[in-house]
């Protein structure tokens, strides 16, 4: 039985002023967001920014201070906890367990019968290559493989709402494609995902969506695109000429000199410089080699990129998370 | 509810598959049966002979010595063959005694009638022909296979003097003769073998003159010379074991009194009948319904099976605390505690929990119970005697009702305590600081165990009823002693309250705590938690 409200206005999660405290500690302000079901959403920021805490707030394992928050449609994330799929931050399983019986165990209690839950656990075993492993104790598997474990676990019921936290730590690089994949797959059946990461590549790759998360405030709720207009495009150059015609464009709104890699400073190429120009919004940056062309800059190299989510990350969060790191 | 019982499932399964859980289910039965069974090998078995010479050249006190050390083995052969009938005669249909002789005789004895603890019984036994006579009589009666009867092995065994030592000198030089051998530097022989002289009894052919009369103390009086002249000596290097030595000096002086006696002009015949002159007296409980006052052995039973339960309600209560812990302590480490709140409700957990061990407590204690039974009806060779009495004892009083309901309430009070420990730590070290109260908290139940039966009704045992902490042993260990109503009604409802109060307190501390990373808070911080609003 799914509850209509949530087909009605298609919102897997919402989040209205969402505050919790732990003492006189804030640990998450006035957080409010929306996501639409079937849809992928990162949810970024340093450490110790938030992020766990709202997830726990959102899974009702702790309790918000203020604020209310709606998952599938219903006020309490306990009401619908069957539909909920969680993967936490710190990883672990029953050692002694064997890998299939605590697949199906998270499952039962997710409300599937035993039997449904055993042959889903085989089957998603054979799906992710561990077959092999079904039988064995989980103490017999790799951290790797653990973790998969956990996802699958995570997953076993077919819920409609996953939240995974760093759901990519810990897997090797033919393993994290795996789990984009799967990632991928459940969106495609319209299941919705939020996941926590540090490696802005897996968010840039899947998600449709991102949340920025500083200090227990959400800097930033946007699609990928808006995310990446907040960042001035930039031109990367090389050349011993004089860059000054190039910095009273008026497109460039800054230009600095970018400190020379090793080796660089040997060899003939004595006075050559690299340069980082910063574009202003909506600026095409033909019009630097077009002056460079005019004003005879000869240029070594000329190197122009859209920005990245690292790009958007460090602009919003960065000082944030240097602060943070040495408190 | 639901939810619940999974995670009860998953406890039960789990730590029922475990090492620990196994070797407590294995090892307490197995304590029970090496502690029933090592002592009888090692008395069968392993209890060395004691090779002695004994040294009377007036033969004075050589026959009587002999004589007791003869009926103490007969003693031993009298148990043994009641011992063998018992396991292996088929039982009776007539009564003890009956069918044995020819009609208008007087029908023998039968093993059945004859109890090794009494002089007369031993003295029918001996007089009827002893083992030779009690086999043949048995006979008939042993069910088919029954193995060969084995006769016990004599614990004292008289050897010659070396032949090296000459009988006639003097009591102190053959003492300083069979020095050598009492110190094992140097052996005996008996039945051609050689063998470690374990004794020497020398009675010097003046003893007489050191005999202690009341009206003349002399040889008494002033400190004892290591062996005066005249002494009746006992040589042993070993210390340890005085059963010889005893026997000896009872035997001495039974004989010595006879002589007294005889040379005061009593009539050795009398003597006789007055030492077997006895009135037995009645052991009687006022407890006990009119007509049925005389206490037996069930009443034995009565008094202190309850002791035996709060051991096993100790150990019982100890183990699944053990494991609770473990438990908690993985699924804090692990993290998995997250991932299960993200299924169930902490209170869920908690409950599911307590369930789970609960039952894996409860498997434990049947199986030690059943193991216990078992062990009993084996060694007592078919439900005979013992066994029907601790059934009946079981059967009629409220033990085991009492057991369950006190091991349910103590282990939920004591599991409270264990879930907020195992709620706020992440390591069973960080644990063991709060452990180690408990342990010493726990151990006052063990100290009392053996005193509470002598004194149920004392003021220590109502004291200490009253603390609900040990409510559940020492109640326990007065089950069979009638305390008053208040005492059992009052700790109960007292008991009761603590323990819902310490699980309501140990739900809210497990919520905050479970989800606790880092060092574990300080007990007063605990307590702030379970009380805030």
């Amino acid at each position: 039985m799914r509850p209509e409200n949530e087909a009605a206005d298609g919102e897997a999660l919402r989040l209205r002023n969402v505050t919790k405290l732990f003492g006189q500690f804030k640990a998450v302000e006035d957080v409010s967001f929306s996501l639409g079901a079937g849809s992928i959403c990162g949810f970024l920021g340093p450490n110790g920014a938030g992020k766990t805490t709202t997830i726990r707030m959102v899974l009702e394992i702790l309790r918000p201070t203020s604020g209310d928050i709606t998952v599938l449609g219903r006020p309490s994330a306990l009401e619908v906890r069957h539909r909920l799929g969680y993967l936490p931050e710190e990883k672990g399983l029953y050692k002694k367990m064997k890998t299939w019986a605590i697949i199906a165990y998270f499952a039962t209690l997710k409300g599937m019968t035993r039997k449904a839950a055993k042959r889903r656990a085989f089957e998603l075993l054979e799906r992710y290559g561990l077959k092999d492993f079904a039988e064995k104790p989980t103490d017999a598997l790799s951290k790797g493989m653990g973790q998969k474990v956990q996802i699958l676990a995570s997953i076993a019921h077919d819920p409609e709402l996953v939240i995974l936290d760093e759901p990519f730590s810990g897997l090797d690089p033919v393993n994290q494609g795996v789990m984009e994949d799967l990632i991928r797959e459940l969106a495609e059946r319209n299941r919705t995902v939020l996941f926590s990461t540090h490696v802005m590549e897996h968010a840039e790759r899947l998600c449709e969506r991102i949340l920025l998360i500083a200090r227990g405030r959400l800097i930033f709720n946007g699609s990928m695109a808006e995310a990446k207009r907040t960042v001035p495009r930039r031109v990367r150059l090389e050349t011993e000429d004089d860059i000054a015609p190039l910095r009273d464009l008026a497109e460039v709104s800054a230009a600095r000199p970018l400190p020379r890699a090793k080796g660089q400073a040997h060899g003939g190429d004595q006075g050559v410089l690299q340069w980082e120009l910063e574009l202003r919004e909506n600026s095409d940056p033909q019009v630097i080699l077009q002056t460079c062309f005019n004003r005879r800059i000869r240029l070594k190299s000329f190197n122009q990129s859209d920005p990245t989510l690292h790009d958007v990350y460090m602009r919003l969060v960065g000082p944030e998370a240097k602060e943070a790191a040495f408190r | 509810m639901k939810c619940a019982l999974l995670v009860a499932w998953r406890e039960y399964a789990e730590n029922a598959k475990t090492r620990g859980f196994w070797l407590g289910l294995l090892l307490f039965p197995l304590i029970l049966f090496l502690s029933i069974q090592v002592p009888v090998l090692l008395e069968q078995r392993a209890t060395p002979v004691r090779y002695f010479v004994l040294v009377d050249p007036s033969r004075g006190l050589a026959p009587a010595i002999e004589a007791a050390l003869e009926k103490s083995f007969q003693r031993q052969m009298l148990a043994a063959l009641k011992e063998y009938a018992r396991k292996n005669e088929v039982p009776m249909t007539t009564a003890p005694g009956e069918g044995a002789g020819p009609a208008g005789r007087r029908p023998a004895p039968s093993l059945a009638d004859l109890n090794e603890g009494d002089a007369l019984s031993l003295e029918t036994f001996v007089a009827k022909g002893g083992k030779g006579f009690f086999l043949a009589q048995l006979g008939p009666r042993l069910r088919p296979g029954a193995p060969p009867f084995q006769e016990p092995r004599r614990l004292f065994q008289q050897v010659k003097l070396p032949s090296t030592i000459n009988p006639k000198a003097e009591v102190a030089s053959i003492a300083e003769d069979l020095k050598p051998y009492l110190r094992q530097d140097k052996l005996v022989e008996a039945d051609g073998s050689p063998v470690q002289l374990a004794a020497a009894i020398l009675v010097p052919p003046d003893y007489e003159s050191q005999i202690v009369r009341p009206q003349s103390r002399s040889p008494a009086a002033g400190p004892r010379p290591s062996a005066s002249a005249g002494q009746i000596q006992f040589w042993s290097a070993n210390a340890s074991d005085p059963r010889l030595r005893e026997e000896v000096e009872r035997a001495v002086n039974t004989e010595i009194r006879r002589r007294e006696y005889l040379a005061r002009g009593m009539d050795a015949g009398v003597i006789e009948q007055v030492e077997h002159t006895y009135v037995p007296l009645a052991s009687l409980n006022p407890k006990k319904e009119k007509g049925r006052e005389a206490m037996g052995t069930a009443d034995t039973i009565r008094q202190w099976a309850p002791s035996a339960f709060v051991y096993l309600l100790w150990v019982a209560i100890f183990s699944v605390m053990q494991m609770l812990l473990g438990n908690m302590i993985e699924e804090k480490s692990n993290r998995i505690v997250e991932v299960l709140l993200s299924s169930v409700t902490p209170g869920e957990l908690m409950m599911g929990k307590l369930i789970g061990i609960a039952a894996i407590g409860l498997t434990m204690v049947g199986v030690w119970l059943a193991a216990a039974f078992g062990i009993l009806i084996w060694k007592s060779g078919g439900p005979s005697e013992i066994t029907g009495q601790v059934f009946l004892v079981l059967r009629t009083s409220n033990l085991v009702p009492m057991f369950a309901l006190y091991f349910f309430l103590g282990y939920l009070m004591y599991a409270a305590f264990i879930l907020s420990v195992g709620s706020v730590c992440n390591t069973l070290k960080e644990a063991q600081s709060y452990m180690a109260v408990m342990m010493l908290l726990m151990m006052v139940p063990l100290m009392t165990m053996t005193f509470i039966p002598k004194d149920p009704n004392g003021p220590l045992a109502r004291v200490l009823s009253w603390v609900p902490l040990y409510t559940p042993f020492i109640m326990m260990n007065r089950a069979t002693a009638d305390p008053p109503l208040v005492d059992v009604a009052g700790t109960l409802v007292l008991l009761l309250a603590t323990t819902i109060a310490a699980l309501y307190m140990a739900g809210r501390v497990f919520r905050i705590g479970i989800l606790r990373t880092g060092q574990p808070p300080k007990v007063v911080e605990m307590l702030r938690w379970a009380l805030r609003r």
